[in-house]
């Protein structure tokens, strides 16, 4: 398998490409994207769906708009050709797929993600599994990393709403399947699974958080 | 079908194929010859959908205009980046509006991917079977959307589109609270079972 497997669903889908959805959730999809063709192309038939709704907008014949036009005419003269891009690097074949987290989150998260876990940038929350001290709010969703050791399971936790995760090292696996690079994991508020690492080396996730994560003791309690 | 007109008065696809050439040459008009004719034709097609976009969207009249000029500038300083195998020249205005909108209206940044980002993954990469199962993937989804019934591809309109809530939908279109959230849900699933199998 060399493309995601586990996708994020159609509603992230066709809210991404019209501009619904807000900028945290956005982050992971975009990411995703990165990683998925099949994604990639999905976005885009969503993204020709709204270019319809778009055209079909009802418009005044008396919109007003010419003088708009008028004001534009020596902001074209001023608008100078941009500038040629720059030439890209050619990838080294180390840096491409796989190792280097793709943008849009590259730009987003500390410049190594897999850094020692005493390092001081790990809070171990249960034996094998870390949060990462890098935290971020988007439009109200928390945005972290979650590591978790080969088979280390994640505690027994709950969440009030939307759960998101996207592999960006090794794997992991629950009780619906396992899930690799560029894999989205989505849990609704309420639902409960077990994750666990599934790979030799450290499985490290962006973990985004709607709403409070409430870890639960033995019997089920909140801690 | 070939040349048959369809009766409703909505473009026939080769009325839409005609359009698209249109506007695409208009386009490249301006990237090659900076012809202004041209960006006018666009700017007198397009400026007013970007106006009700963003009026829709909450903006008012004023910030309704600056967005279309802040749009129409990015059409005059980008034109040379439209391709048109990617998208309409409608489909391409439209995302420019998009991301200029949630910068301006929301005061938040749009995250996309980078295409000459090292790091992303081409679709080269993917095995032949994975190809072929992308191609299949992309004609159910596009059979989906055509066949999506009027009255559920209306509230995935609004819902997506417009950024109505359930309750403004139900308002505007008098149609009871329930039914809203049930023609969005048939109107989910049915995109949801053109996507490939999960495991």
């Amino acid at each position: 398998m060399t493309v995601p497997f586990h996708h994020p669903d159609d509603q992230l889908l066709i809210g991404y490409a019209s501009g619904q959805e807000r900028a945290g959730k956005s982050l992971l999809v975009a990411t995703h994207l990165a990683y998925c063709p099949d994604c990639r192309q999905r976005v885009a038939s969503y993204e020709a769906l709204c270019g319809n709704w778009f055209e079909e907008l009802p418009c005044a014949a008396h919109d007003g708009l010419d003088a708009v036009l008028d004001r534009m005419d020596s902001l074209l003269t001023a608008a100078l050709a941009p500038p040629e891009p720059a030439p890209v690097e050619p990838p080294a074949a180390e840096r491409t797929c796989g190792r280097l987290v793709p943008e849009p989150l590259r730009s987003w998260l500390p410049d190594a993600i897999d850094t020692a876990t005493d390092d001081g940038s790990w809070r171990e929350i249960s034996k094998g599994v870390w949060l990462s001290g890098w935290e971020r709010t988007l439009s109200g969703t928390t945005i972290r990393l979650l590591r978790m050791a080969s088979d280390a399971p994640v505690p027994a936790h709950r969440h009030t709403a939307d759960e998101l995760l996207l592999v960006l090292r090794g794997a992991f696996r629950d009780e619906y399947g396992s899930y690799g690079l560029g894999d989205v994991a989505h849990y609704v508020a309420g639902t409960d699974h077990y994750a666990r690492g599934a790979s030799e080396e450290d499985c490290i996730c962006l973990f985004l958080l709607d709403g409070d994560l409430i870890f639960l003791d033995e019997d089920g309690n909140p801690v | 079908m070939p040349g048959t007109l369809d009766k409703d008065g909505v473009g026939s696809p080769d009325a839409a194929r005609t359009d698209a050439d249109q506007f695409g040459g208009l386009v490249h008009a301006v990237a090659q010859n900076r012809d202004r004719t041209a960006f006018a034709a666009l700017f007198r097609h397009f400026a007013p959908k970007i106006l009700q976009y963003c009026l829709r969207l909450g903006a008012d009249r004023s910030t309704a205009e600056e967005l279309v000029q802040d749009v129409m500038l990015t059409v005059w300083l980008k034109a040379g980046s439209f391709d048109p195998a990617q998208a309409t020249v409608g489909t391409w205005v439209f995302t420019i509006a998009r991301n200029r909108r949630i910068d301006r209206l929301r005061k938040e940044m749009r995250p996309a991917p980078d295409p000459d980002d090292p790091a992303m993954t081409p679709a080269s990469l993917a095995t032949p079977e994975e190809t072929a199962q992308m191609v299949q993937s992309s004609r159910q989804l596009q059979d989906a959307i055509e066949t999506l019934a009027a009255n559920q591809s209306e509230v995935l309109r609004r819902s997506y589109f417009l950024e109505q809530t359930h309750e403004e939908i139900a308002e505007d279109t008098e149609v009871p609270l329930g039914t809203v959230k049930t023609r969005l849900r048939l109107a989910l699933s049915h995109l949801k079972r053109s996507m490939r199998d999960k495991a």
